[in-house]
Order: C-alpha cells, then structure tokens, then sequence
C-alpha cells in the first residue's frame, strides 16, 4: 500500500516535469525571434581605499527595429529626509523631517528615445520607468494633499540628482543593426556616492508603445579591505573604535608637538 | 589624490581636509577655539553627512588641542588647576544640557530655538569683544581714559559679588584669585549651551575666561585648549559609541593639517598681544554670525537634506 503511494507520487513528479518542459520549451519558442539580452562590464564593484566611483557598461542583443529602455535601480526602501521650511516667517531652517517610502536610494533611465514617446503611463506606471511613475508609486509622510506630495517629490529628485543619485536621460545608448538583430552598448559613470548594495540593471524592449521583453542582470558594489575593516569595526565595535580613534588623535598631537620642539630648540 | 570614506560612504581629494585642517588648527592655536563652528558647516559643504561631520571633528580635535595644549605648556601658558575646574562645570554642564535638549524637544521647534541661540550668542559675543577691545586698543594707544558707557560699572558690581563667595581660590598662572565656585558655575553654564547649541563652547568660553574671570589672553588661549581637549574626548567616545558616526580616515586627514596649524598657530600668538587677538577673534565670530544669517534668510538651493543617524 505504502509503497504504491510513493511510485504513485513519483509517477506525478515526472509528469509533472515533462510538463514543466515543455511548456519552457514552447515559450522559448514564442520568443526566440526577438531573444533580448543584457550584459554588464563587471557585476561587482569593490569599494577600496582609493575608489573614486566606477563606470558600468550595459550591453547586449535586442531585436531589430526595438526601442530600448535601460533602468538602474536599488531596492525600494524608506528614506527619511530633513525638510527645510520657512520658521517664523523668514527664516529657512529644518522643520521637520518626510518619509519617502517605496523609493529606491539610486535610479538611473537612459532611453532610445524620449520615454514619453515611448510608452504610455500606464505601461510606465507597470514597469517603474519615469520620474512620474516613481511619484505615484512612492508613498510620502507627513503630506497634506497631492499637489503637496507632487512638490516635495519634486524636491526630493532635485535632490537625488544633486548628490548623483537619480538621472534620466534619453539619446545616448548606441544601437547597431547585424543579422537582423541590434546590438546596443550604452557606458555610464557610476558615482561614489552610491553605498554598498546590490543594484539591478534592466532592459526593456518597446515596440508600438509596449514593452515586449525585459532582460535583467545585477551590479553588486561591496567594500573591500581597509575599508570593509573600519566600516564593521564603526558599526560592530563602537567603543574599541572610539577608544582607538581617540589615541590616535592623542598619539599624533604630543607626536606633531615633540617634532616642533626639536625643530624650535635649534 | 582620491581617498574613500568608510563611515562618511564619500570620496574626497585629501589636499582638502588637510588644507581645512590646517587652518582651523591655527585657530586653534592662535585663539583657543575647537573651531567646530567653521569646521563641521565646511565638511557638510564637502557632501559629508551632518552627524558624521560634527563627530569626526570633534575626534579631530583632540589632536590639535593636544598639539596646542603641548604648545603653550611649553611655555607656562596653560592653568591646570583653572582648566579642572570648568571642566568640573563643563560636565555638570553638558548633563542639564542635553536635557534642556530633550525638553526642547518635547515641546517642538526646538530647532528654532537652537539656531536663534546660537546667532544670538556669536552675535553678542562677537560684538562685545570687538567693541572692548577697539576701545581698550585706543586707550592704551592714547593713555587716557575712553568712556566705556555703562559696562565699568556693571563689571565692577558683578566683580564684588564674585569676590563675596566662599572658596577663594588662588590660581598662580593667571595671576588671579577666585571662588573655585566661579569657574565650576560659568563652566557648566558654558556647557548647557555648548550641549543644546551641539558645539564644542571654545567661543564662549574664551571671553568668559578673558571678561569674567578676568585671566591674561595668552593663559586663557592654553587654558581653553586645555579644557576642549577633554571635552571633545568625551564627545568622540560617545559619538563613536552610540551613533558609529566617526570617520577615522577623516578624521586622520584633518588632524595631518590641524596639529601642525596649532603649533604654528601658537607661534604667531605669541607674536601678537592679547587685544590684537581678541579682536581678530572677534572678527572670525562675526563673520561667522553674518554668514549664518545669511544662510537663515536666503531661499535654500536643496530643500530636503540627509538626516541623521542610520
């Protein structure tokens, strides 16, 4: 009885996967006459002592005739911001601070062609793509009314954009036709400012104003070494690393003071 | 030459901290100040966060008050027994400071309160010891007497009152006599504000140590160092401690410019006289007020900023 059980279930595994195999197989059948794909130079970037940003190449296949879209984002997350304001009538100061929730900390769009011609807001709406779309997808606290919410995200980018985080941009991927497909290639320049994480890189493909193949792949940026060291040493050993830090300042004013008075004896 | 950051997460050209670090340090040296008020607003400029800014300043500190106290003990400039006892007050200070933070707080737009402080007190400050030592300049240069409105007078009474207080104290290297009770009280009134304003007081404590306790600029300037030396020990352990917020490689940039400024720094105030640098501190503070009042009243660029702690 038991083991009639088990050769049954076994007998439902197998079916299972064959059907799981063809059915992939059908798909890629469907999509294999506009395969897209996506390459990055390096999928790590190693934050050292001497890293001054870094520069990410995408690159890839796409089928003939596409418009592409390429988007770089973090995960979405909560960012809380200091809001400067007018206190007592005049004077700018902080007053307060907002909540941006579902915002990812960098995003970068580079386009074939402007993305409004490209796609319609609900298709930017369903892929995240455009600063509008990211507005209505983000949730921000403490805001009255919309039109509050539409200027404080306004602000909110300028201020991404200020520190290199967000920019969008349109024009500047390079496309080349060969055997009936394109091969795209688009270089960016990745800032410092971008903290340690993982990154992912998609492409989507857009013909009459959909998007008809997306391709992913992921960029994580790590520190490395001397860096790693303090940064853990920083967050996981805060006295050891207060205490050290502290003799180090010691150490170098008695060392900097000893020096100049032999210099002054003489 | 590039250097990243580990707890800022930016990368900065070393010329620059170092440069920075240089010239606060002969402020340092020169006045007795941490110089926090041009330092910490200068790093943020640099795109360092704010909270790790004011932590790795004050861990710089300790350096070039160490190179400065160095200094001016070198050369009998430094009270120890007066530096003990502001430090005493200082603390006492520091604690109902970081209260009076939390009630602020409690009670809402403690920033306005905070920022009103301190222009107020840079302001003042800054006015009264420019105006002082104008007129203490001309008297010595004409060798008669400059009507000093009203403030003889008051100086006088608060000086008999201070001479009534018990523990009368004689401090050798200033040369003057006090209720040990006077430095403990005006240290810790220096440290209340120093606490809510988030600054480290070299500013406040150098005229209350030359006005009210009436001590020769060039011990006020050791003692002063002295004294933010053990506070801005203090501060970075905490800093370190609570808020993981020091960046070391920085603050080994800054302190490379900053110990060398404060002897430097020390040199030339020796070549000075006591009103000479008090008016050139006098000066720094104002400019430092006009420029704070500028940033209050100019439409910002950015209206959102990095908040702090993480």
């Amino acid at each position: 009885m038991k083991k009639f059980k088990i050769q049954d279930s076994r007998f439902k595994i197998a079916g299972f996967l064959s059907l799981c195999c063809t059915a992939a197989l059908l798909l890629f059948c469907s999509s294999s006459s506009a395969e897209l794909t996506i390459n990055t130079n390096h999928d790590h970037i190693s934050i050292d002592f001497s890293y001054h940003g870094s520069e990410v190449a995408v690159s890839g296949v796409s089928a003939a005739g596409a418009d592409l879209i390429i988007k770089i984002a973090s995960p979405e997350g909560r960012q809380s911001l200091r809001k400067k304001g007018k206190a007592a009538g005049f004077l700018w100061m902080n007053v307060g601070e907002l909540k941006f929730e579902n915002t990812p900390a960098l995003y970068f769009m580079r386009s074939t062609k402007k993305l409004e011609g490209l796609l319609d807001e609900e298709e930017m709406g369903r892929y995240l793509l455009g600063y509008s779309a990211l507005e209505r997808h983000a949730e921000i606290a403490p805001v009255s009314n919309p039109e509050e919410k539409a200027r404080w995200f306004d602000e909110f980018v300028r201020f991404k954009e200020s520190s290199r985080l967000y920019s969008i941009s349109h024009g500047d991927i390079s496309v080349a036709e060969k055997d009936g497909k394109q091969n795209y290639h688009i270089s960016l320049s990745w800032p410092y400012q971008a903290v340690p994480g993982d990154y992912t890189v998609t492409v989507y493909a857009v013909k009459d104003k959909r998007v008809i193949e997306t391709a992913m792949t992921q960029v994580r940026v790590e520190q490395v070494g001397g860096i790693k060291f303090l940064a853990d040493m920083a967050k996981n050993k805060g006295a050891l690393y207060g205490i050290i830090s502290i003799i180090v300042a010691l150490a170098a004013g008695f060392g900097v003071g000893m020096i100049f008075r032999k210099g002054g004896a003489h | 030459m590039y250097l990243y950051l580990p707890v800022a997460l930016t990368s900065i050209n070393i010329i620059i901290p170092i440069g920075l670090g240089l010239v606060v340090g002969l402020l340092s040296g020169l006045f007795g100040v941490g110089g926090g008020f041009l330092m910490t607003p200068l790093l943020i400029m640099l795109g360092i966060p704010a909270t790790v800014a004011a932590a790795t300043d004050s861990n710089q500190i300790v350096a070039a008050s160490t190179s400065g106290t160095y200094a001016h003990w070198k050369v009998g400039n430094v009270d120890f027994k007066m530096g003990f006892h502001l430090l005493i007050g200082g603390f006492i200070g520091g604690l109902f400071g970081v209260q009076g933070i939390k009630i602020l707080r409690a009670m809402g737009n403690a920033d306005f309160v905070i920022k009103m402080t301190y222009v107020l007190m840079l302001g003042i400050v800054g006015a009264y010891m420019f105006i002082e030592s104008i007129q203490s300049m001309k008297k010595a240069r004409k060798g008669d007497d400059v009507p000093l409105t009203e403030s003889p007078s008051r100086e006088s009474a608060i000086a008999r009152l201070l001479k009534s207080l018990p523990l009368q104290t004689h401090y050798e290297k200033s040369g003057v006599t006090h209720s040990a009770l006077i430095p403990i009280i005006f240290g810790g009134f220096v440290g209340v504000l120093a606490a809510i304003m988030g600054v480290g007081g070299g500013f406040l404590m150098v005229p209350v140590m030359v006005y009210i306790l009436r001590m020769p600029m060039h011990v006020v300037v050791g003692t002063s160092l002295f004294q933010i030396l053990f506070n801005c020990i203090e501060v970075t352990f905490l800093q370190a401690y609570t808020n993981h917020t020091v960046d070391f490689t920085l603050a080994v940039l800054l302190l490379l410019g900053s110990t060398i400024g404060a002897q430097i720094g020390t040199v030339f105030g020796r070549k000075l006289k006591g009103e000479q640098l008090k008016i050139l501190l006098a000066v720094i503070v104002l400019v430092v007020t006009v420029k704070i009042i500028f940033e209050l009243t100019m439409t910002p660029s950015l209206l959102l900023s990095q908040a702090g702690g993480h």
